[in-house]
């Protein structure tokens, strides 16, 4: 396809603002007149909130205005469920639960007040883990979850808040045709999305009752909702605006300082500023969960995967956040990317008394890729097979049928996973004594929901793009940009994009779930559509032809020798009508899906699914058991690389962050406690740790997406845990069945197996 | 609380202050001169998106008083581009793609400044030594070690201005 924008790898119109300092980020927001707000927290994991004093801290100078949960609109929000308040009443439910809030008008004045809060606790029986939680006399820690708001189709007993479920063909028979079967049990931490700015929130009132938000929130219309229920007002009293983002992966989907601020705004009738330190980030925010998976799996002799019994259990903390949504999405990624006809795949999302769990880049994706890609070579190794054959032999091709029975279509797997084998040098699989390659690959979804925007040609033949959505970093925007220049027949430095405000921004579904430059881009596209329609019917009297006569070349609509530009055709517009104008929407279609196979299912298929391989070679120190990445290779299907440059920086990206959850990351509980809240002891990649990515853009078009494209920014993110545990593996001989595989997990196991072999 | 008078020289120019002794360079900048290109994050020296210059080199402001930085000379994002015109690294940043959410990019920058300042042609292991301190989220570091290598080859070439 000969184009003049799309699939070039152009710089990314925000780019200048960043590279200077001068973007504005929500955590550089301020106004005149702006307080600190500041969060008093719970100390406690599990009690009952006897007494709360603020009396002596509401007296000490600086101090605007206080709040608790006396003070705010009595009630429950949540995703799937509602079962979270703004401020809790009489119970807490974890070390760092927000319980009161100050606004002063200073850092130091509000860290003193919070000082001056009194809370007295009566303690209750606390929950660490998802087996005591499901222990048939566990301790509830919603004793009213039958009163709360949930929807309809979760399946919940006490501490569990769904349980999600595919069952296809009948996995005892398959059992039963197998020659050998192995079952493992995996285990992965909890971990943070590590983005570098603080969540952050300025909230302003006006004396209409309307109150602007300025957050670094990824869902400006989320947010907008989630406001109006807790504030008790009108959505179209609340109007989000987003500045600057940096970065978010999933943790800043959800409402998490806006109210906050809102709430403290009002109070003390002035702007109001809450941002997050490390500690609060890494105590009190919307982590990934860390998970339980036992994966029971028959094969045959041969090594035709015959059945496969997989149940994941998520630890989603005291509240149900995403976990209801992530354990039914978990379901589809535990079958593997394989042909499997005898399924029965559960997800359990569980309450315990740590900070509640959210989403994070391809939300359950590593960790149940993790335990069913380990599983796999160790089901080769088992059998005498060679682990790439192993995959091939099984993997879904076109036209088969998804878990719970989506017809399969551009499937690119075979040819990720073949590239990403040779380019790794799959061949020489021990190429040197404790060094070893490793693979593991899997498939993703684009997140469906709607998108609109608005495009408007100026007088100077520009175009203006309005959309609801937020450049969280991906340059996703860029991408839809590009799609919408390539249509227009103009250059990406003629568009200019105005984002993510409530007020003024067509309704976006938002910047998650790889859908963003899909999503976008197609409602671009509806909108050139349009536009191209209306510059026809205008230029075409003036040219003296019928409007299918006429063309779009190079800013100029053209036919029968003659032209006219956009600027000339904008002015044109502007003397005689309203301007040139179009309003472009987007909404994935559903994906049929055999509706039998699901039991409790907030995500039965995957929509215009991604497949992607990685491949890594690894070197181990024997003593220390130290890691060493030496080289890393991803094949992913794109469908269409809109912007080569920018897919290379998710995938690089996503592998980083994969590798932080593979080898370094998690936040460590000890009775209730995060004994790592700072970024000394929470270990995240650093340029040291990161080997360089070669990346392989494999692009089989779906029928969806524009130009054919597929989601491209959460699947990297999914593979790196599972490619560097089988090269491992690989490398020493040992099997690592929990996250992170930390150096001294490592040494630790070698030791045992030296023990082992000195006694027999 | 008491208040001290401090004179700062940010980006050449000479800024006069009054703010209280414990207050850091990174509060300074940016909640009293608005100069938000440096970023703030961890406030503990382990995320380097608060770097700036300090007599050349690059340190984290959230660990300085501004009282420790009285006559000396401090450089900041938005001064780094002004420095001879030499906004050489900010476009290699941008023609390798190694700018994503953007939010640690400033902070890097200023490290590699000062780096480059001292190694003008480096090797890939130098600069990944030299931005050990810099965290970054989005882009696997990748594309921001080909920028650095990129714009230090770039300016043994052409000559490096240098106003300080
Ligand atoms: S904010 Fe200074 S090092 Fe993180
Ligand atoms: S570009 Fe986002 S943290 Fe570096």
């Amino acid at each position: 396809m000969k184009t003049r924008v799309l699939g070039k790898s152009l710089p990314r119109f925000d780019a200048p603002g960043k590279v200077t300092g001068t973007l504005v980020y929500a955590a550089d927001f301020s106004l005149p007149g702006m307080l600190v707000g500041k969060v008093f927290r719970s100390t406690e994991a599990h009690a009952r909130l006897a007494h709360l004093d603020t009396t002596r801290a509401n007296g000490l100078p600086g101090v605007r205005g206080i709040i608790t949960a006396a003070d705010v609109p009595d009630v429950r929000y949540g995703g799937a469920v509602k079962d979270e308040t703004v401020l809790a009443r009489d119970r807490v439910r974890y070390v760092g639960q927000p319980i009161a809030a100050v606004a002063a008008t200073t850092l130091e004045a509000a860290e003193a007040a919070l000082a001056a809060i009194v809370a007295t606790y009566e303690p209750l029986t606390p929950v660490f883990d998802v087996e005591t939680a499901t222990a048939p006399d566990a301790p509830l820690l919603h004793p009213d979850w039958r009163t709360y708001t949930a929807m309809p189709i979760l399946h919940r007993e006490g501490n569990v808040c769904n349980r999600a479920r595919i069952v296809a063909g009948d996995v005892e028979r398959g059992f039963a045709e197998a020659d050998r079967i192995f079952e493992h049990r995996f285990r992965t931490a909890m971990v943070h999305q590590g983005y570098t700015e603080p969540r952050a929130a300025v909230a302003q009132w006006d004396s209409a009752g309307t109150v602007t938000v300025w957050s670094n929130t990824q869902l400006p219309f989320e947010i907008q909702n989630t406001l109006a229920e807790i504030l008790a007002i009108a959505p179209s009293k609340i109007r989000v605006v987003v500045p600057g983002i940096g970065g978010g992966f999933g943790g800043k989907l959800r409402v998490g300082v806006e109210h906050v601020a809102a709430l403290l705004a009002k109070r003390a009738g002035r702007p109001v500023k809450v941002l997050t330190t490390a500690e609060e980030e890494l105590t009190a925010a919307y982590p990934r969960q860390a998970t339980i998976v036992e994966l029971k799996t028959g094969v045959t002799r041969d090594g035709r995967i015959t059945a496969k019994h997989g149940r994941i259990w998520f630890d989603t903390g005291a509240f149900a956040g995403s976990g209801p949504g992530v354990a039914s999405v978990a379901t589809l990624v535990l079958a593997g990317p394989y042909r499997i006809p005898n399924l029965d795949l559960e997800g359990h999302a569980v309450y315990t008394n740590k900070t509640n769990c959210g989403s994070f880049r391809a939300p359950s994706g590593p960790q149940s890729n993790f335990a069913v890609e380990s599983q796999m070579d160790i089901i080769a190794d088992a059998l005498g097979l060679d682990p790439l054959d192993f995959r091939l032999k099984n993997i879904v091709r076109e036209g088969d049928e998804g878990p719970t029975g989506q017809v399969l279509n551009a499937v690119g797997l075979e040819e990720c996973l073949v590239k990403a084998a040779d380019a790794i040098g799959w061949n020489d699989r021990r190429p040197g004594r404790w060094r070893g390659k490793g693979l593991a690959c899997g498939r993703w979804t684009t997140t469906g929901g709607s998108s609109g925007v608005y495009v408007k040609i100026n007088t100077d033949g520009t175009i203006a793009l309005n959309t609801g959505a937020a450049e969280i970093g991906t340059a996703a925007l860029t991408g839809a940009a590009q799609v919408l220049a390539e249509e227009l027949s103009v250059d990406l430095e003629d568009i200019n994009v105005v984002s993510a405000d409530t007020f003024s921004t067509p309704f976006d579904f938002g910047a998650q779930g790889s859908r963003t430059a899909f999503a976008v881009g197609n409602a671009c596209r509806a909108a050139a559509v349009d536009l191209t329609r209306q510059l026809y019917a205008l230029a075409a009297p003036h040219l003296g032809v019928e409007p299918e006569a006429c063309a779009l070349r190079d800013k100029h609509v053209v036919a029968d020798g003659k032209s006219l530009s956009l600027a000339e055709l904008a002015r044109l517009s502007q003397a005689t009508g309203g301007g040139l104008i179009a309003h472009g929407t987007f909404i994935a279609p559903p994906t049929p899906y055999d509706t039998k196979r699901v039991e409790s299912h907030a995500y039965p298929a995957f929509h215009s699914p991604s497949f992607h391989a990685h491949a890594a070679e690894v070197s181990v120190d024997p003593e220390t058991g130290e890691i060493t990445v030496e080289n890393y290779v991803v094949a992913q299907d794109v469908g269409f690389a809109m912007n080569p440059t920018y897919i290379e920086g998710q995938i690089e990206g996503g592998v980083a962050q994969g590798l932080g959850q593979a080898l370094s990351e998690e936040i460590v509980y000890d009775g209730g406690r995060v004994r790592n809240p700072n970024l000394t002891d929470y270990k995240m990649p650093t340029t040291l740790d990161v080997p360089r990515v070669q990346t392989i853009l494999v692009q089989h078009p779906s029928l969806v997406g524009p130009y054919g494209a597929k989601g491209v920014g959460e699947p990297p993110n999914i593979e790196p845990p599972a490619t560097v545990a089988n090269a491992i593996a690989a490398a020493t001989g040992v099997r690592i069945t929990s996250l992170p595989i930390t150096a001294e997990k490592v040494a630790l196991a070698l030791r045992d197996v030296t023990a082992r072999s000195a006694e027999s | 609380m008491s208040r001290i008078a401090l004179a700062l020289t940010i980006n050449g120019q000479r800024h006069d202050v009054l703010t209280e002794a414990h207050r850091t360079l990174l509060d300074v900048l940016r909640a009293d001169l608005g100069l938000t290109g440096t970023k703030e994050n961890c406030l503990e020296g382990e995320c380097g998106v608060c770097t700036v210059l300090l007599d050349g080199m690059a340190v984290d402001s959230c660990l300085l008083l501004a009282a420790q930085c009285q006559g000396r000379e401090i450089v900041t994002i938005e001064g780094v581009s002004s420095r001879g015109g030499d906004d050489v690294l900010a476009r290699a940043f941008i023609d390798c793609g190694a700018v994503q959410c953007g939010y640690c990019i400033p902070g890097m920058i200023i490290s590699a400044t000062a780096f480059l300042d001292e190694h003008p042609s480096p090797s890939e292991a130098e600069v990944r030594e030299a931005l050990a301190g810099n965290l970054c989220r989005c882009t696997g570091y990748q594309k921001i070690v080909d920028a650095v290598l990129a714009a230090g080859r770039t300016s043994g070439t052409e000559t490096r201005g240098d106003a300080r």
